[in-house]
């Protein structure tokens, strides 16, 4: 019983040829571990100059935005208060040319009279 | 301290300008009940600063716009209240009295005062004027089915208002042609 285990250990532990391109895997995942090292330190580094930079174009962005929006705004205020301000000379004029209407026709049949 | 006669004069001719400037100005009131019921409401408040924004959007090199322009030049406000009513309508009189009591005080004179029992319509225009210069301008209009206020502040040109007929929809007055005719 115990020979057999010992004779199956043996089988298992025996030493093998390695794979031929062996080497060249290490090789490369040592070249891998380095590149993500030098990421990493890139990385890390970044922030010093990444994110005042990324500030400053938020907010040249929302200055840009603002200022385009309440040009918007102006625009349409403007717009707006034109057509107001026609719209009250139209009332305006409507009612002067009532009353204008009321006195012209108020006149007439006494100059029509006046006429016969 | 002791101000100088000319600070007293000339702070006593500022207080003068503030004050008979907004003469021309009326309380209107809200008019809520007739707003209510109206089909069609007219709420215009447009003070010296919407106006000066408004002449901003208005073309100069356009024969129209510029006549706009120059009507609204001496112009410090306008406020327009008019309601349209499918059917005939009482006017809350308490209201209309209130506008017309304060077109009693000084300064504030009829121009015109028509009533036409055929059109069941009451017009009555009324002009402010301080030191001989016309500085504002009211009417108020009821109609059956229409009633209308409207309080121009600034120094009003009816000549001027009279060269936009028949543009922007504004009614043809037709005064020069009656005129001639009457000629």
């Amino acid at each position: 019983m115990s020979d057999d285990l010992e004779t199956k250990l043996r089988r298992a532990l025996r030493p093998v040829d390695t794979d031929v391109d062996l080497a060249q895997r290490v090789l490369d995942a040592l070249n891998d571990e380095d590149a993500s090292a030098a990421h990493r330190s890139v990385r890390s580094r970044a922030p010093r100059w990444h994110i005042p930079v990324a500030l400053a174009a938020s907010i040249a962005a929302l200055a840009i935005v603002g200022v385009q929006w309440r040009h918007h705004q102006y625009e349409e205020e403007g717009l707006r208060a034109r057509e107001e301000l026609l719209e009250a000379l139209r009332v305006t004029s409507s009612k002067l040319d009532l009353a204008y209407r009321i006195v012209n026709s108020d006149a007439q049949p006494d100059s029509d009279n006046g006429g016969a | 301290m002791k101000a100088s006669p000319t600070f007293v004069l000339l702070a006593l001719a500022f207080c003068g300008n503030a004050i008979a400037e907004p003469a021309a100005l009326l309380k209107l009131p809200n008019f809520d009940s007739l707003a209510d019921k109206a089909t069609e409401s007219v709420n215009i408040t447009l003070d010296a600063s919407l106006l000066g924004l408004a002449a901003g959007f208005l073309d100069a090199s356009d024969p129209d716009d510029a006549a706009v322009k120059d009507v609204i030049g001496g112009l410090k406000g306008i406020y327009v209240r008019s309601f349209t009513f499918d059917e005939p309508f009482a006017y809350p009189k308490a209201d209309v009295d209130a506008v017309r009591e304060q077109l009693s005080g000084p300064g504030w004179q009829r121009l015109v005062e028509v009533r036409s029992r055929k059109d069941q319509a009451d017009v009555d225009i009324y002009m402010s004027v301080i030191d001989g210069k016309a500085n504002g301008l009211a009417i108020i209009a009821s109609e059956p089915h229409e009633f209308t206020i409207v309080n121009i502040v600034g120094s009003v040109d009816l000549a001027k208002l009279h060269k936009l007929e028949g543009q922007f929809g504004i009614p043809k007055l037709e005064l020069e042609r009656k005129d001639a005719a009457g000629d």
